[in-house]
């Protein structure tokens, strides 16, 4: 096998009309990876996915498998394999012969497409069910013979199409599991498109988070948590609190001290070399910060706040804490062991010394 | 259900309401039903009676002459012959189009689907009209290449019928392929399969119960068409001249010509529940979840190359008897003499012969209209004892043919209690009980997709029965109305087996006009009442065309044949 990633994309561009779908997405997937692609319905990831199975062919840009470039082929000629959002079973096939099409279509002895189907029913779990129509299964079983058919060739990279998106909630917690453990117990390349930030970011070695058209960035999922390139990244993947502030003075290892509105702000290293003068904005998940009655307010990072508002969900209690002027979102974990507040009562807020610096005019 | 708060008074009141809404129905309900019973079913059955009918009481002789007499029988083999034939060849084309038009190049989509469509506007006997003036024994072919070949008898009549049903054929099915899943196609070659391993092992037999479907409205069209046998079959028996010839022409036996209406009728009226009882239901063809970004695939060279062939060829077929009319019209004769003349536009017959028809056709396209859709609305909403029954026989007019209803309407309303011979309302009357069927189950279709909900909503805030289906449910079942109006109004234009028995002096169809004329060799004059008509329909299809577009509504291609 040749060094490098296994699929690798350049450029790919796709327009209709005067709208660009797809506007220059380039990436590299190697063998055995599981890497999603999320972002808001319309920001090309669909598309993108479509142009990998061949079903769309890019207005420019290449896509390379395993050292050949596949961009021309069309799909019944690439190693690649897609689960459709619909799952697009056949109708008038059984789920033996859905699972069994590639392999019929492909002239293989029958002893051997019966075998072939027995395992893949055994490996998604679906035994017994081979002489069933499509519309007699449920939801998710569905989804598991379309992921059987779509493995029987064992193709090289995977596609998949929002593959839960059809499924309620708890099912598709299960399935995303049962994705997974495939992906790992087959050794599976996986390319997932999604909208859903939770799930990508549970089932993902990578996530690539598209806007537009374009990656905004390509990380592990504790990357595009932690450390968003974008202000849209980090609201796209989950609740977050913005701080604008300048840099008064910046020490070794990326220390620094960033005014704010809330006061000065002493953070102990960022990613980002920063310089007095620096226009920043601080990123400051819920969870992050921690509350304190208001009598403990000696301290560095501290300031006095007053719950405005208070939601209970079980997991966790989200405040909604003013702090002269600007509203604050903090989530306090575990409630039932922890000290809680109520509407009005005053809190000391205890900022993270570790918050992730965007640069002002990257912001964006 | 919406919950009311009853008080005493207004409990009252509204009780009282609801029995009057609930008396209008089944009054509505009760005139529609025996409308159906006096205008459709009465005078079928006179056909049938009349069948068994002998000299003294009923008889069987009728049918031992049918079955001994091989002139007659032949009629109903090779009206069978010519049927299967058409359908094959129709459905065949009609599939090639469809295919080319929703997977095939985006640049030759408009002009395959336009042409496919465009015999919608003409009287389908143009094509026979053409056929003549091209390949009739001093037709233009034979003129030129100094020949002696006949198109006269099955080539001609099948070409005709394969032309004049194409549209609706190709509108089916275009109908069944743009509503498949593209992702079920895209899915097969996914996992290997060529286009054409696609298209065999997936798309046809998905598309298989549209293609039955279209299959048998064609057959019936072909086994109810007058016009072309008629006018191209040549000495070849056909049912349906043959029973006009026996109640017109000199061979007159209105007995036996009842008999070859009954088996006029019995095919259709087979295939007709084979597709209510058998069919319905049966279909892989709704659209899920559809992924926004379907577009044209790269189609291989082994179906580009014969279905793009094809349809060219089609479409010179389609083309030339236009072009050959239009010729006729503005020509002396044809082949013998070319001059460019303006005389067969000068009677005055012809341009009021097309007013005539104009008129009885915006009558009837109303009428059937309205009749559809509160017929729709009293079954859908009005809970009929027996819907089924009434929805079946109210559906079936569209299984009769023409031949049958005018001779059944000779029958029936040539004497009192219901005179109607020689008025206009004979004409109308025979077209709104034929073609309703299309306003009906547009109605039913549409009303089971508007929530009941809806209704009770206006009930609840205080409206009567009649401004609630004024105010919700007309405007909501508008497109339903417009399709049963366009399609009737079309079909009444340019139809004749019926009418041609009708027609009265002072009343002339141009239809009717047109095929006398055709047939008695004065093809001038009838290539150029063929165009005026074909004009008026054209005016008329723009001026919906722009209403619908102002208003939003889509006219053409909502209803279904």
């Amino acid at each position: 096998m040749p060094e490098g990633p296994l699929l690798q994309f350049t450029g790919l561009v796709k327009r209709y009309g005067n709208v660009t779908a797809v506007d220059g997405v380039s990436a590299a997937i190697s063998q055995g990876e599981l890497v999603s692609f999320v972002g808001p319905s319309g920001c090309g990831k669909t598309t993108l996915l479509r142009m990998l199975g061949g079903f769309i062919r890019p207005d420019s840009g290449r896509i390379v498998l395993e050292g050949t470039d596949i961009t021309a082929e069309p799909p019944n000629r690439r190693a690649t394999a897609m689960v459709f959002q619909n799952y697009a079973l056949f109708p008038h096939m059984y789920v033996a012969d859905n699972i069994g099409y590639a392999l019929r279509i492909r002239r293989r002895p029958r002893a051997e497409v019966a075998r072939r189907v027995e395992e893949l029913l055994r490996v998604v779990r679906l035994e017994g069910l081979g002489s069933r129509r499509p519309d007699q299964l449920s939801g998710g079983q569905q989804q598991r013979v379309a992921l059987a058919r779509a493995l029987s060739l064992h193709p090289k990279v995977l596609l998949l199409d929002e593959p839960l998106s059809n499924l309620d909630a708890n099912l598709r917690i299960m399935m995303r599991a049962e994705i997974k453990r495939l992906q790992r117990e087959l050794q599976l390349t996986v390319v997932y498109v999604t909208h859903d930030q939770e799930e990508a970011m549970t089932i993902s070695d990578r996530i690539a988070v598209m806007r537009a058209g374009r990656i905004q960035q390509v990380g592990t999922p504790s990357e595009i948590y932690e450390r968003p390139a974008t202000e849209f990244i980090a609201q796209f993947v989950g609740v977050v609190n913005f701080l604008e502030g300048e840099v008064v003075a910046s020490g070794e290892a990326g220390a620094a001290t960033v005014r704010t509105a809330l006061g000065p702000l002493a953070l102990r290293k960022s990613l980002a070399p920063l310089a007095a003068g620096d226009r920043v904005r601080l990123v400051i998940r819920p969870e992050a910060i921690r509350l304190a009655p208001p009598e403990e307010i000696a301290g560095p990072n501290r300031v006095l706040g007053k719950v405005e508002s208070a939601m209970y969900t079980g997991a966790l209690v989200r405040y909604g804490v003013d702090a002269g002027g600007s509203g604050l979102t903090v989530d306090l974990p575990d409630p039932r062991h922890a000290r809680t507040y109520g509407e009005g009562d005053r809190v000391t807020l205890i900022l993270p010394p570790d918050a992730h610096v965007l640069l002002s005019d990257e912001a964006t | 259900m919406a919950v009311r708060a009853v008080t005493l008074g207004e409990g009252l009141g509204e009780r009282l309401r609801a029995l009057a809404n609930a008396y209008l129905m089944s009054a509505l309900a009760l005139v529609m039903i025996s409308a159906l019973l006096v205008f459709l079913v009465y005078p079928v059955v006179l056909v049938l009676y009349k069948s068994f009918e002998g000299d003294s009481g009923l008889t069987l002789r009728n049918y031992a002459r049918f079955f001994s007499t091989p002139y007659y029988y032949r009629s109903l083999t090779n009206s069978l012959i010519l049927a299967t034939t058409t359908t094959l060849l129709t459905v065949a084309i009609g599939f090639g189009f469809a295919y080319m038009v929703t997977r095939g190049p985006r640049l030759i989509r408009m002009p395959f689907r336009l042409v496919a469509l465009l015999p919608l506007v003409a009287p389908p006997y143009i094509f026979g009209i053409a056929l003549i003036i091209l390949g009739g024994r001093r037709g233009l072919f034979n003129q030129v290449f100094g020949t002696d070949l006949s198109l006269y008898g099955w080539p001609g009549v099948i070409f005709a019928q394969v032309v004049s049903f194409l549209p609706l054929c190709y509108l089916m099915i275009e109908n069944v392929l743009t509503s498949l899943d593209q992702n079920l196609e895209d899915s097969a070659s996914d996992l290997g399969a060529g286009q054409v391993q696609v298209l065999r092992t997936v798309t046809l037999p998905l598309i298989a119960p549209g293609l039955l479907r279209a299959s048998l409205l064609v057959f019936i069209l072909s086994i109810a068409d007058f016009a072309n046998p008629a006018l191209l079959g040549g000495r070849l028996p056909f049912l349906a001249p043959d029973a006009f010839l026996m109640v017109v022409g000199a061979e007159y036996n209105l007995r036996m010509a009842a008999v070859l209406c009954v088996f006029l009728v019995v095919p259709s009226i087979v295939i007709f529940l084979v597709h209510h009882y058998c069919l319905a239901g049966k279909t892989y063809t709704t659209i899920t979840g559809r992924s926004g970004a379907v577009e044209a695939r790269r189609m291989t060279r082994l179906l580009q190359v014969p279905f793009t062939l094809l349809c060219v060829v089609m479409c010179g077929a389609i083309l030339l008897p236009f072009g050959v009319v239009l010729m006729g019209a503005f020509t002396e004769l044809v082949g013998i003499n070319n001059a460019l003349t303006l005389d067969h536009f000068k009677t005055s017959m012809g341009i009021r012969s097309v007013m005539t028809s104009l008129q009885v056709a915006i009558y009837a396209g109303v009428l059937t209209a309205i009749f559809g859709v509160l017929l729709a609305y009293v079954l859908v909403r009005g809970r009929v004892p027996g819907r089924s029954i009434v929805e079946f026989l109210a559906l079936s007019g569209f299984a009769i043919p023409g031949t049958v209803v005018g001779i059944g309407y000779i029958l029936a309303f040539n004497q009192p209690p219901i005179y109607l011979t020689g008025t206009l309302w004979i004409i109308v009357f025979s077209m709104v009980f034929r073609y309703m069927p299309v306003a009906l189950e547009a109605g039913i279709s549409k009303l089971a997709q508007i929530d009941i909900s809806i209704e009770e909503a206006s009930a609840d805030l205080g409206a009567s029965f009649l401004t609630t289906f004024r105010r919700v449910v007309l405007p909501l079942m508008i497109t339903a109305f417009m399709a049963g109006l366009v399609y009737t109004f079309m079909t009444s234009m340019i139809s004749l087996s019926a009418v041609i028995f009708l027609v009265s002096p002072g009343l002339d169809l141009a239809s009717v006009y047109i095929f006398q004329l055709a047939q008695a060799g004065h093809l001038g004059i009838a290539s150029a009442i063929s165009v005026q008509m074909i004009g008026v329909v054209f005016l008329c299809l723009t001026v919906l065309w722009v209403i619908a577009r102002r208003t939003g509504f889509r006219v053409i291609g909502t209803g279904k044949a």
